[in-house]
C-alpha cells in the first residue's frame, strides 16, 4: 500500500521541467525560484480560447495529448504527443542582446515527444524533436482574431481551434494525423485551475484538461495510413515554479471509464520512498462535474512489475487503485494493467531521460457497479532517481 | 633445414667475416642507406600527419552529414533551415558558420606567447546534436554545462582543451577577440570534451552559438552551409525534393567533395616529395651496388673455391642477395633515430608548405602509421636487395675451374658499351613523347616515367662516354701530363661497367641537382617577376584574416567609403577587387573581379596564351574572362572556351579570352571585370584594394605611401579588422613563403647530394684498393709514388668529369620535364625557364674536389703496402 499526498498533476510538469533542464545542462529542480519570471500565487482566471494559447513569460508550459485508438479492423493503438515550451531567458533579458541581432536569438525553445503503441503488433515506437522558436523552425502562438492556437516544432504541429485539436507528427517509423473534438468543456484542476505544487503558494501552476476528445484520423505505420477512431486526453499547464527538491520520481494516470467518468491521479515519490503531500488528482463524473482528490482520498498498490531489457529499470506496471474522496460519496476500485509491457521512452541522443509512458486498460467497480476503461500511465525515476538538490 | 643451416654458416664465414674486416666501408654504406631511408620515412610521415590532421578535421567538422547545402562563392541564407527541417526524408538539418579569428593583442601579451588564429565554429546546439558529436567537460554528450549559456549569453564560447592550454584559459575567463567594429570579450563557458568537434583543428577550436557568431562577424542572415542527415527511409525522390527547395547557386552536395579535393591536393604533394625523397634512397642503391659488386669481383677465386667444394650457384646468389637485403634492414634500423630527429624538423616545414599551397592544416599529433613503417622497411630492403641482384648473378656464374686459374677473372659479362649507349639513346628519345601523354588528375605519372627513362638512358650512356673519353683523351693527356695521365685514361677506357656504376650514381645526383636548382631558380624568378608585374601596388588593404578565411569577408563599408574618399582627393589610383572562392566541377578556384581600367594602367598580366591587347580590351568591357594557367590546366578549358559559373547568385557565361600566370593558389583564378560584376549583382562589395601613389621621384612616392599608410591605419585598421600592407612588404612576404615552401625541397636535395658524395668516395676508394696488385706491380717496375698518385687523381678526374658532364646534360633535360611536365601535371603551372648558372658552376668544382679528396686516403693506403708483399700475394 502506498500513501498519497495531495496536489495537482505535477508529474508531467516535473517531467517537462526536468527534460528541458537536463538538456540545458542543469536540472531545473535544482534552481531556486527565479524572481525574474512571473509567479503563480493565486487564481488563474482562465479564459478560453485565450488560455489555450502560450503564456510566453512563464518559464515552462506544455500541451499534452494521450489517447487510445482503434483502426477499422479492430487493431488497438495508444499514442502520446506532447509539446513543451521552455523560456530560457527571463522576460526583459532581450534588451541586452546585440544590435543588430541575429534571427537565431530566441528566448523560447519548443520540444516535443511522440510515441505510438501498436498494442496488437506488440510494438512501441517513439521519437522527439526540439528547436528554438525562431526562423520558422518552432513556435507557439495564438491568432487574436480567431483564437486559433499553433504550437509546432519542425513538421510536428498541434492546432487548437474552438472546434477541434489537430495533431500532426511524422517520425522516422510512424506518424500521427489526428483530429480531436472536445466532448466536454475543459476541467480546471485544483482551485479553479490554480494547482498547488508544493509547500508554499508560489510552488504552483495553472492547469486544466480536456478529459475526453473524440479522436479520428490516421496513424501512419510502415508507410501506410491506417484510419483510426478513439478517445484522447489533453492537458495544458504552465508555471515558473521550480520543482520541490527531494523528489525521486512520480507515477501518473489518466483514465477514461466506460461509464463516462474520468480520473487523473499522480503520486510524487520522495527520495526516502514516501510520497510528497503535494500529490492528488481529479475525478470527473459522467456529467462533467469535477471533484478534487487529496492525498488521503487515494490509495494505490503495486501488484506486478516489469524489468526493462533496455535500461534495466524495474517498473511497477500493475496497480490496484482505490479512490474514496471525502468530498463525495463515490467509491472507485480499479485494477490497472499495461496494454504492452515495453512502453519505455528512452532518449539517450537528446534528453537522456528514460521513463515509462504507455497505454493501459483498467477494470474494477464504481459504487459496486462493474466498470472498465482505458487510459495512460507514466512512471518516472525508476531508471535512476532524479537528482534534485536545492 | 640442413641446407638452411649450411647457408647460415656459409654466410657467417664468407660474408660476415668479410664485412667485419671492412668495418668502415660497411658503415659508410649503412650511413648512405640509412640517410636515404630516414629522408623517405620522415617525409612520408610528415605529410601523412598533415593528411591525417586535415582529414580528421574535415570529418569531425562535417560530422555524420549525408548531404550539405552550400553556396559556392557565397553563403546560404538562413531561412532555408526551416524548410529543410520539414522536408520529407530529412532527419536533421544543422547550419554551421565558421571563421578563423584572432585573439586581440592583449591576450597574447597576457599569456606571454603569440596568440594564434583559431577556428570559431557557430552552430545551433539544439539542431547540431544529431549531426556532430561534441560535449562539454562536466556535462553529457551535446549537453551545455552552465545552463543556457551558449544560447542565452551572446558572449559565451566553448573552447577545445589544447586551445585552453595554449591561451591559458579556464572556465569563466574572458577572451577578447577582434570583431568587425570593435573587440569583443567572450566568456569561456566551458571546455569541449576530447571528442568530435573538440578534436577538430587539433583541438585549437572554439564553439559558439550560431547567433553569437553571426553577430560577431556581421554575417547576419547567412550561414556557411547546412548539413543534412537523412532518415534511413529517405529516397532519391526525397533528395530531389530537397534540391528543388534551393534557389539557383545554392547546391546540395556530398560533404566529402571538399574533403576529397583537399585530400587529393595533399596526396599529390606527398607523391612529389616522396619521389624526391626516394632519390636519396635510389642514390643509396648505387652505394650498395658498388660495394657488393666490388666484393664479388675481388673474391672471385674464393667463390670458385666455394663452388668447387659443393656450394650451389643458387646458394652463392642468395649469399649476395642476403648481404644486400641485410644492408637494407640494418640501414633501415639505423634510419629510425635519424628519422625521429628529421621528422620533428620537417613537420612544421611541410605542414606550413601544405597550408601555403593547398589547405590549412593544424597538426596535433604524429601517427606512426604501420603501413608507412612497413613501406619504408620494404622500400629500403627492396632497394638494397635489388642493388645486390646484378652482382649476385655475376657471382653465381663463378665456375670451379676459376679456382685453379692463376689469373682469375672478374667474371663480368661484357656488354658492348656501344650497345648500351644505343639502348640509352633510345630511352632518352622516348622521354619527350612519353612525357606528353595524358596524366591522371593530380598524378604526374607520365612525368615520372619520363624521369625514370631519362635517368636510365643517361646511366646507360656512361660506359660509352667513359670509353670514348678513355680512347680520345689519353694521347692528349700524355702530351700534357705524361704517362700517369695516359695510363689513367686507358684505365678509364678498359674499366667498363666497374666505374660506369659509380659514374651512374654521380650522373643521377648531378642531374637531380642541376634540374632542381634550375627549377627552383626558374620558379623563383618567375614568381618574382609575377609579383612585381601582376601584384603591383604601393599599398594593399584587405580583411585581416582574408587568406585564412578564404577571402569570404568583404571590407567593411566604412573602409570602402574611406577608400573612395581618398580616391576623390587625387594623387592615388585605387584598384579594388572582389575575390570569391568557387568550384568548377569538384575543383576549387578563385573568381576575382578587378577594376580593369586601373589594372591596365598600373599592372600587367603575364600572358601564357591569347592576344594580350585584345584580351584586355574584352576584359575591360566585361565581354570575357581571363583564366590563370592553373585553372586552365586543371579544368582543361582554354582560350575561346566558355566559362560558366554562378557568382553571388548571378549566372556568368563568357568566353575565356586569355591564359595568364598566377601563383597564389593551387586551384587557379578566373579574372573578370569588377564593373561588370557590380552591374550584374547590383552590389558594391570589395574584398580588398591596391593603391598606386603618384610622385615624380621614388623618394616622394615612398613618403606619400608612408603618409597614406598611417592614415589608413588610424582611420581603418585601428577600428576594423583590416590589414594595411605596403606592396614592398607584401611582395617580400610572397617570396618568403616561396622560400619556406622550397626549404624542404632544398633539404632533400642536399641529403641526396650527401648520399651521392658518400657513394663517390666509397667507390673511388674501393676502386683504388681493388687495384692494389696492379698499382704495386707498377711500383715494382719503377713507377714513382708521385706518378701513381697522379695517375689515380687523373682517373678520378676523368670519371668525375664524365659523370658531371653527362649529369649536366641529363639535369637540363630533367629540368625541362620538371618545369613543363611534372609541375603542370601536379600543380597546373609552368615557369619561365631560367638556369641557375651560379649554383651549377659552383657545384662542378666542389663535386670534383670531393672526389679527388676522397681518392687521397685510398692512395695512401695502397702505397703504404709493401710492393713485394703485394706481388707475393
Amino acid at each position: 500500500m502506498m500513501m498519497l499526498g495531495c496536489m495537482g498533476r505535477t508529474a508531467i510538469l516535473m517531467l517537462a521541467l526536468f527534460v528541458m533542464g537536463w538538456w540545458l545542462g542543469e536540472p531545473a529542480v535544482s534552481r531556486a525560484e527565479d524572481p525574474d519570471y512571473p509567479r503563480i500565487t493565486g487564481p488563474c482566471n482562465c479564459h478560453f480560447p485565450k488560455d489555450h494559447g502560450p503564456h510566453p513569460d512563464y518559464k515552462t508550459e506544455w500541451w499534452y495529448y494521450t489517447g487510445n485508438l482503434k483502426s477499422v479492423d479492430g487493431r488497438r493503438f495508444g499514442f502520446q504527443l506532447t509539446f513543451f515550451r521552455s523560456r530560457v531567458l527571463p522576460p526583459g533579458a532581450e534588451a541586452s542582446w546585440p544590435d543588430p541581432k541575429s534571427a537565431w536569438r530566441a528566448p523560447q525553445v519548443i520540444l516535443a515527444h511522440a510515441a505510438l503503441t501498436d498494442i496488437d503488433g506488440k510494438r512501441f515506437l517513439h521519437a522527439e524533436e526540439m528547436a528554438r522558436a525562431a526562423l520558422g523552425m518552432a513556435g507557439a502562438s495564438i491568432e487574436p482574431a480567431t483564437g486559433a492556437v499553433d504550437i509546432f516544432v519542425k513538421d510536428w504541429r498541434v492546432r487548437i481551434t474552438p472546434e477541434t485539436h489537430e495533431l500532426r507528427a511524422a517520425a522516422d517509423d510512424f506518424g500521427l494525423d489526428l483530429d480531436a473534438l472536445p466532448e466536454r468543456p475543459p476541467v480546471l484542476h485544483g482551485d479553479a485551475g490554480y494547482s498547488l505544487k508544493g509547500s508554499t503558494p508560489e510552488r504552483s501552476s495553472c492547469y486544466y484538461s480536456f478529459t475526453r476528445l473524440k479522436t479520428t484520423g490516421d496513424i501512419i505505420l510502415n508507410g501506410e495510413a491506417l484510419p483510426v477512431t478513439g478517445e484522447s486526453w489533453m492537458d495544458h499547464e504552465f508555471s515558473s515554479a521550480p520543482l520541490e527538491p527531494g523528489i525521486a520520481g512520480w507515477n501518473w494516470w489518466s483514465i477514461q471509464l466506460a461509464n463516462g467518468s474520468d480520473l487523473m491521479i499522480y503520486l510524487l515519490r520522495k527520495s526516502d520512498g514516501t510520497f510528497h503531500p503535494a500529490s492528488g488528482g481529479t475525478l470527473v463524473d459522467a456529467r462533467g462535474k469535477a471533484v478534487h482528490l487529496g492525498a488521503d482520498d487515494v490509495r494505490a498498490e503495486a501488484t506486478g512489475s516489469w524489468k526493462s531489457p533496455h535500461s534495466g529499470a524495474v517498473y511497477p506496471e500493475r496497480w490496484k487503485i482505490f479512490i474514496h474522496p471525502k468530498a463525495g460519496d463515490k467509491e472507485l476500485s480499479l485494477t490497472v494493467a499495461p496494454n504492452l509491457q515495453d512502453q519505455e521512452m528512452r532518449t539517450p541522443g537528446t534528453t537522456g531521460v528514460t521513463y515509462w509512458e504507455g497505454s493501459i486498460s483498467v477494470e474494477g467497480s464504481m459504487n459496486d457497479a462493474p466498470v472498465k476503461g482505458v487510459g495512460y500511465m507514466e512512471l518516472t525515476g525508476y531508471e535512476k532517481a532524479f537528482d534534485a538538490p536545492m | 633445414m640442413r641446407q638452411f643451416t649450411l647457408f647460415l654458416r656459409l654466410f657467417n664465414w664468407f660474408t660476415v667475416r668479410m664485412l667485419k674486416r671492412h668495418r668502415w666501408r660497411v658503415l659508410t654504406v649503412l650511413l648512405g642507406i640509412s640517410l636515404g631511408a630516414a629522408v623517405f620515412t620522415s617525409v612520408r610521415l610528415s605529410i601523412g600527419a598533415s593528411l591525417d590532421a586535415f582529414t580528421r578535421s574535415m570529418d569531425l567538422i562535417a560530422g555524420k552529414a549525408d548531404w550539405t547545402v552550400t553556396h559556392h562563392g557565397g553563403r546560404v541564407p538562413e531561412e532555408f533551415v526551416a524548410p529543410l527541417l520539414r522536408a520529407p526524408g530529412v532527419a536533421a538539418a544543422s547550419p554551421i558558420l565558421t571563421a578563423y579569428v584572432h585573439p586581440a593583442e592583449d591576450r597574447g601579451s597576457e599569456s606571454g606567447m603569440e596568440a594564434p588564429p583559431f577556428l570559431l565554429v557557430g552552430i545551433d546546439p539544439i539542431l547540431d546534436r544529431a549531426v556532430r558529436s561534441w560535449g562539454v567537460e562536466g556535462g553529457g554528450p551535446g549537453r551545455i554545462s552552465g545552463g543556457t549559456d551558449l544560447i542565452t549569453d551572446p558572449g559565451a564560447i566553448l573552447i577545445g582543451k589544447p586551445l585552453a592550454e595554449l591561451l591559458r584559459l579556464k572556465t569563466n575567463d574572458r577572451l577578447p577577440l577582434e570583431r568587425l567594429r570593435s573587440a569583443q570579450k567572450f566568456r569561456v563557458a566551458g571546455e569541449l570534451t576530447t571528442e568530435g568537434l573538440g578534436l577538430a583543428e587539433g583541438g585549437k577550436i572554439a564553439v559558439a552559438d550560431i547567433a553569437t557568431l553571426q553577430e560577431f562577424t556581421g554575417l547576419i542572415g547567412v550561414v556557411d552551409r547546412i548539413d543534412i542527415l537523412l532518415k534511413p527511409t529517405a529516397t532519391k525522390q526525397d533528395v530531389e525534393r530537397i534540391r528543388s527547395l534551393l534557389p539557383p547557386g545554392v547546391v546540395l552536395e556530398r560533404p566529402s567533395e571538399a574533403r576529397e579535393s583537399g585530400k587529393m591536393m595533399i596526396r599529390s604533394y606527398r607523391l612529389n616529395l616522396s619521389v624526391l625523397s626516394f632519390v636519396s634512397l635510389f642514390v643509396g642503391m648505387f652505394l650498395v651496388y658498388s660495394l657488393i659488386a666490388l666484393n664479388a669481383r675481388a673474391r672471385r677465386r674464393e667463390l670458385a673455391i666455394l663452388r668447387s667444394i659443393g656450394a650451389t650457384p643458387r646458394m652463392i646468389f642468395l649469399l649476395f642477395l642476403t648481404e644486400g637485403g641485410l644492408f637494407g634492414v640494418f640501414g633501415w634500423l639505423a634510419a629510425l633515430p635519424i628519422s625521429t630527429f628529421m621528422v620533428r624538423r620537417l613537420l612544421s616545414g611541410i605542414s606550413g608548405a601544405i597550408s601555403h599551397l593547398f589547405v590549412r592544416v593544424s597538426i596535433d599529433r604524429l601517427n606512426l602509421d604501420p603501413w608507412e613503417i612497413a613501406l619504408s622497411l620494404a622500400a629500403t630492403t627492396g632497394i638494397s636487395a635489388l642493388a645486390a641482384y646484378q652482382p649476385a648473378r655475376e657471382a653465381m656464374r663463378a665456375s670451379p675451374r676459376e679456382a685453379i686459374d692463376a689469373e682469375g677473372g672478374d667474371g663480368a659479362e661484357r656488354t658492348s658499351p656501344r650497345r648500351l649507349a644505343a639502348l640509352g639513346a633510345l630511352l632518352i628519345a622516348s622521354v619527350w613523347p612519353i612525357s606528353r601523354a595524358p596524366s591522371p588528375p593530380e598524378l604526374p605519372l607520365p612525368g615520372y616515367i619520363a624521369t625514370f627513362l631519362l635517368f636510365s638512358g643517361f646511366s646507360l650512356l656512361s660506359p660509352w662516354c667513359l670509353q670514348f673519353v678513355g680512347t680520345r683523351v689519353p694521347p692528349l693527356l700524355r702530351r700534357i701530363q705524361g704517362e700517369p695521365a695516359y695510363l689513367a685514361g686507358r684505365y678509364v677506357r678498359d674499366a667498363g661497367t666497374r666505374t660506369a656504376i659509380s659514374v651512374g650514381a654521380l650522373i643521377t645526383a648531378m642531374a637531380l641537382f642541376t634540374a632542381l636548382a634550375t627549377m627552383v631558380h626558374s620558379f623563383r624568378k618567375t614568381v618574382d617577376n609575377w609579383a612585381n608585374e601582376s601584384i603591383s601596388g604601393d599599398l594593399f588593404i584587405r580583411h585581416q584574416m582574408s587568406e585564412t578565411n578564404q577571402y569570404r569577408d568583404p571590407l567593411p563599408e566604412e573602409v570602402v567609403r574611406k577608400l573612395i574618399e581618398i580616391r576623390g582627393r587625387g594623387g592615388v589610383d585605387i584598384l579594388p577587387y572582389r575575390r570569391i572562392p568557387l568550384r568548377f566541377g569538384g575543383h576549387p578556384y578563385h573568381y576575382e573581379a578587378l577594376d580593369m581600367d586601373v589594372f591596365r594602367r598600373r599592372s600587367r598580366f603575364l600572358f601564357v596564351r591569347g592576344d594580350a591587347a585584345r584580351a584586355l580590351e574584352k576584359l575591360a568591357r566585361g565581354e570575357g574572362v581571363l583564366a590563370s594557367e592553373v585553372f586552365a590546366s586543371k579544368t582543361g578549358l582554354g582560350v575561346g572556351d566558355r566559362y560558366r559559373a554562378v557568382v553571388e547568385g548571378v549566372a556568368i557565361d563568357l568566353p575565356i579570352v586569355g591564359i595568364a600566370r598566377d601563383y597564389r593558389t593551387q586551384g587557379g583564378v578566373v579574372w573578370h571585370s569588377l564593373r561588370a560584376l557590380e552591374a550584374l549583382t547590383g552590389k558594391r562589395e570589395w574584398t580588398g584594394a591596391r593603391m598606386f601613389l603618384s610622385g615624380s621621384t621614388e623618394q616622394e612616392r615612398s613618403a606619400a605611401t608612408e603618409n597614406l599608410r598611417s592614415e589608413l591605419i588610424r582611420d581603418c585598421a585601428e577600428r576594423y579588422p583590416v590589414a594595411v600592407t605596403t606592396g614592398k612588404d607584401l611582395r617580400g612576404e610572397i617570396m618568403r613563403i616561396f622560400d619556406e615552401t622550397f626549404a624542404v625541397t632544398t633539404v632533400l636535395l642536399l641529403i641526396a647530394l650527401l648520399v651521392a658524395a658518400l657513394g663517390i668516395t666509397t667507390t673511388l676508394t674501393l676502386l683504388v684498393i681493388e687495384r692494389k696488385r696492379q698499382l704495386n706491380t707498377l711500383a715494382a717496375i719503377g713507377a714513382g709514388r708521385n706518378q701513381l698518385r697522379s695517375m689515380i687523381l687523373w682517373e678520378s678526374l676523368l670519371m668525375v668529369g664524365v659523370g658531371e658532364a653527362v649529369g649536366l646534360a641529363c639535369g637540363f633535360a630533367l629540368s625541362y620535364i620538371l618545369i613543363f611536365v611534372i609541375n603542370r601535371q601536379s600543380f597546373g603551372w609552368t615557369f619561365i625557364y631560367s638556369t641557375d648558372w651560379s649554383s651549377v658552376l659552383m657545384s662542378l668544382p666542389l663535386i670534383l674536389l670531393t672526389a679527388l679528396v676522397a681518392a687521397i686516403p685510398a692512395i695512401r693506403l695502397v702505397l703504404g703496402y709493401s710492393p713485394a708483399m703485394a706481388l707475393k700475394e
